[in-house]
């Protein structure tokens, strides 16, 4: 059976529900397949806030700036203008939907201070607000039923013939059916890859489905080996703990009690961009500053109980159930783990892709408005500007193209990889090979990348995915084969760390969070540019694609 | 580390009867129940259904009864189970809604409910939205929403309420507590209908247990909400429906006399004719030498009428232009 609607996005976090919602204002038929219920998306994680410079002193000018020298200036500058003019508009787009933000006394919006940032012009709700805002924006969507959801339904292949997209094929975790969507434009937003990690903040369902899924569809993806590490996760769970810890006055301290980010960053300290602090943790830790478990603490005591308890709500009740600390009393224990993509599907400020009627935004996307480094806060701003303008095109492009052709072919071809899957009887567990995916990241492509552990992780990449060629599962039946979307999922994660480690191979220089051991500089003569990969019976091909320089010329990043 | 042992209800989804299956499982008493069962299925059964996404208490996905209480398993910790259960963790799906496969339930009577409140801001045309700007809503107002932005729609509440089991007709705590959200929103048009659309049994029918309470893993306390819509409806929309006559004969009972007066509050709940078919109760009532007599007022009557005047005093409420007097009047029970 086929459905079909004009636009069909894929996924339904921030990204993908504001591409629905802006593609159905724009008079069009959408639809929204997503693997999870829409309050579940990863979107719901992000805790800090969002930036806007609404604040009279600030200005949209000093955020692009602060966007671009977060990014190693290898971000595209026109996108970013782009995004950070339309922030404010955006933010209060969403305060209008319903989003409950913090205030000020006088009752506007409340800001707070974030990382690389030279201005607080972080919006926030507690340390919730990518919660906050999903909320008011489901809320939004939900107010019109005609903007259909299939909640729990996995896109398993993504269809592009005749050069155009034609829809996508997918999987009910309810039932195990396969149907065809059939839509003349697609969006991409399937948010994070981060469980190509072990030691990541993203939830386990973060597995990149979608930027996958293009990419072997023939969709570039651009700077992959760009991926940030937060700088701030608890030891063992690598739980999150929100920059707004920092913003909001938080300090880090080495076992010997000092706060060691004066000596990396003497001006912003613990407000320096992610990928500074991060290898500064690394750096105490390596050189035996760090605590028995190998760890910095995170200091919030200083601020009193009262501000820690309401606007760090959240972290304060993960550090107690999840770590056993008070952090009214004690430091917290934080270690840099995997957080964010920097890289995903390329488009361009139009949010298209090389294939016609294929859009992305989102962490699925690579715009490039992060770069080589991503500012906290721009997330989440990303996701509902470029979203917008993701969902807006392809309305537009949906208007004018001719009907989708995706048939019962199409969707046999994609049952059949299943039911292989589904039909062999021995071979590899889909648990093991993903655990020994995320320690082979894990261990040889972190914050500082070795020569010798890049080839060896694209060595031992290349053996997994031959591995996984036979992998099986031992749940067989149609009904939640949970078992059987992780075997699925695993292919995505392979693919996706495949072009990581073959692009951060490749780049040898250091920006931004892409730091090689063996090039400690970055070079802007012969790397000021991204990297595209595009899938080929061999593996990734990888070629580059100039950056978009408006204003401001490349110079030594200092924070 | 220390041995336990998961015993999980079992449903395959296609017709069989459920069954308990137990896994010995090696794990800290610090970690997550979520935890186990993710190596359960990493290195035991893949086949067992379980949802989970963020592992922090954010997504929602994995509520379920442990031990028969309903918890998020990836924030409640294996140690607070296996000291008082003898090192068993009993695993069964969410009650109330109808199971899919092992922990997996169908949560669209749950979400049904939810979209049945009008979960999204009513314009309201007195009060416009003001162009190019966010909406000004001080600190205090903020307040008022309580811990209600916290909900991450898990369904445990849901899934422990013995009301919503009971009566399709009853919201249920997530429900209730999202319309509250919305009625104390400045920026919401409906705050009228909202009341007036509730004041009924789909609100009254709380019988504030509190075990919504006690599931709810982000503390939002949804039968404290339920209270206070019951206040906000009594006071909005007026004492109608059977259950507020009830609350607030309950109370005005008590300030006149100090004690019940059964009959009197049977007719002020019920009305003239309700009570007529409450007749064969009140005979059965005296045959077993209950006497239905008012009761004269007790000793300390003055003390009593003493509290209510002091719980009746206005306060400083600030925000929001509409009533929001914690006064007994409005009747809570």
């Amino acid at each position: 059976m086929t459905i079909s609607h004009d636009v069909l996005v894929v996924g339904a976090g921030l990204a993908g529900q504001r591409a629905a919602l802006q593609a159905f204002r724009s008079g069009v038929d959408v639809g929204v397949i997503s693997k999870l219920h829409p309050l579940r998306s990863h979107s719901g994680a992000a805790q800090g806030g969002i930036n806007a410079a609404l604040d009279p002193k600030d200005s949209v000018k000093d955020h692009i700036y602060d966007t671009v020298k977060g990014s190693d200036y290898l971000a595209d500058q026109d996108c970013v203008e782009i995004l950070c003019k339309e922030a404010g508009p955006t933010v209060i787009e969403m305060e209008h939907m319903g989003t409950i933000f913090n205030r000020a006394p006088d009752g506007s919006l409340d800001r707070r201070a974030f990382g690389g940032a030279s201005y607080n012009r972080t919006i926030y709700s507690a340390d919730r607000t990518g919660l906050a805002l999903l909320q008011g924006l489901y809320e939004e969507v939900g107010r019109d039923p005609r903007v259909r959801i299939y909640e729990e339904w996995d896109a398993i292949d993504l269809v592009v013939r005749e050069g155009r997209v034609q829809g996508v094929v997918a999987l009910q975790r309810k039932t195990g059916k396969i149907e065809g969507f059939a839509a003349k434009a697609v969006v991409i937003a399937t948010g994070p890859a981060g469980r190509v990690y072990g030691k990541t903040t993203n939830s386990h369902e973060s597995t990149g489905d979608g930027c996958s899924l293009a990419y072997r569809a023939g969709a570039y993806l651009k700077d992959m080996e760009f991926v940030q590490f937060h700088p701030t996760c608890l030891p063992h769970t690598s739980i999150l703990i929100t920059e707004g810890a920092r913003g909001e006055g938080g300090i880090l301290r080495n076992s010997k009690g000092e706060r060691f980010m004066e000596r990396y960053a003497p001006h912003f300290k613990e407000l320096a961009s992610r990928d500074v602090v991060s290898r500064a943790i690394v750096t105490e830790v390596k050189e035996g500053r760090g605590f028995p478990d190998g760890t910095v603490h995170l200091e919030l005591m200083h601020l009193g109980k009262e501000k820690v308890e309401s606007k760090l709500q959240e972290i304060v009740a993960y550090a107690r159930t999840f770590a056993g600390i008070d952090p009214v009393v004690q430091g917290i224990p934080v270690f840099p783990a995997q957080h964010y993509m920097m890289g995903g599907v390329s488009t361009n400020s139009r949010a298209e892709t090389n294939i016609p009627g294929l859009y992305a935004a989102g962490e699925a996307a690579c715009v490039s408005v992060h770069g080589a480094n991503r500012l906290g806060a721009n997330s989440l701003l990303e996701t509902l500007v470029y979203g917008k303008i993701a969902g807006q095109n392809a309305a537009e492009y949906a208007k004018k193209a001719s009907a989708s052709t995706l048939g019962p072919t199409d969707i046999d071809a994609a049952t059949s990889v299943v039911h292989q899957i589904l039909e062999r009887k021995e071979g590899e567990s889909p648990a093991k090979l993903r655990s020994e995916l995320q320690s082979t990241m894990d261990e040889l492509v972190g914050v500082y990348r070795h020569p010798d552990d890049l080839i060896n992780a694209v060595t031992r990449v290349a053996q997994l995915k031959e591995r996984y060629r036979s992998v099986v599962v031992a749940d067989k039946s149609t009904v939640y084969n949970l078992n059987l979307m992780e075997a699925i999922e695993l292919g995505h994660l392979l693919d996706l760390a495949e072009v990581i480690v073959t692009g951060a191979l490749a780049r040898t220089e250091s920006r931004g969070a892409h730091v090689r051991t063996d090039y400690p500089k970055r070079d802007d003569a012969k790397w000021m540019k991204h990297t595209l990969a595009q899938i080929t019976k061999e593996g990734p091909s990888i070629s580059y694609l100039p950056v978009t320089v408006t204003e401001y010329q490349p110079k030594e990043r200092a924070y | 580390m220390t041995q336990v042992t998961y015993q999980i209800l079992r449903t395959d989804g296609q017709g069989g009867a459920p069954h308990f299956q137990s896994y010995v499982v090696e794990i800290g008493e610090n970690e997550a129940i979520l935890t186990g069962l993710l190596k359960i299925r990493n290195e035991q059964d893949p086949t067992l259904a379980v949802r989970f996404s963020c592992r922090q208490e954010i997504c929602g996905s994995c509520a379920m009864r442990v031990n028969g209480k309903s918890r998020l398993v990836c924030s409640a910790l294996v140690g607070s189970e296996t000291k008082t259960h003898n090192n068993v963790i009993r695993l069964e799906p969410m009650a109330n809604q109808p199971v899919l496969k092992d922990l997996v339930v169908d949560q669209t009577p749950f979400w049904d409910r939810y979209r049945s409140v009008r979960p999204y801001l009513i314009p309201d045309p007195a009060n416009p939205l003001p162009e190019g700007k966010e909406s000004r809503m001080t600190p205090e107002q903020v307040e008022q929403f309580r811990e209600t932005p916290r909900c991450i729609a898990c369904g445990a509440c849901y899934s422990a309420c013995p009301a919503v089991g009971s009566d399709p007709d009853f919201l249920g705590p997530m429900a209730l507590a999202k319309l509250y959200r919305f009625t104390v929103d400045p920026r919401d048009g409906g705050y009228h209908e909202r009341l007036e659309s509730i004041q009924n049994q789909k609100l009254w029918l709380c019988l504030r247990c509190n075990l919504c309470v006690e599931a709810c893993p982000k503390d939002v306390r949804p039968a404290e909400r339920i209270v206070d819509l019951k206040r906000l409806a009594n006071q909005e929309v007026g004492v109608r429906e059977r259950g507020s006559r009830h609350s607030v004969g309950f109370l005005t009972n008590i300030e006149e006399g100090g004690i019940l007066n059964e009959t009197k509050l049977a007719r002020q709940s019920l009305g003239l004719f309700g009570m007529l078919g409450q007749m064969g109760k009140g005979i059965e009532m005296m045959r077993h030498g209950r006497s239905l007599k008012k009761h004269p007022p007790i000793q300390g009557v003055s003390e009593v009428k003493a509290i209510y005047a002091d719980l009746n005093k206005p306060e400083d409420v600030k925000g929001r232009e509409r009533p929001q007097g914690k006064g007994v009047k409005g009747g809570q029970s």
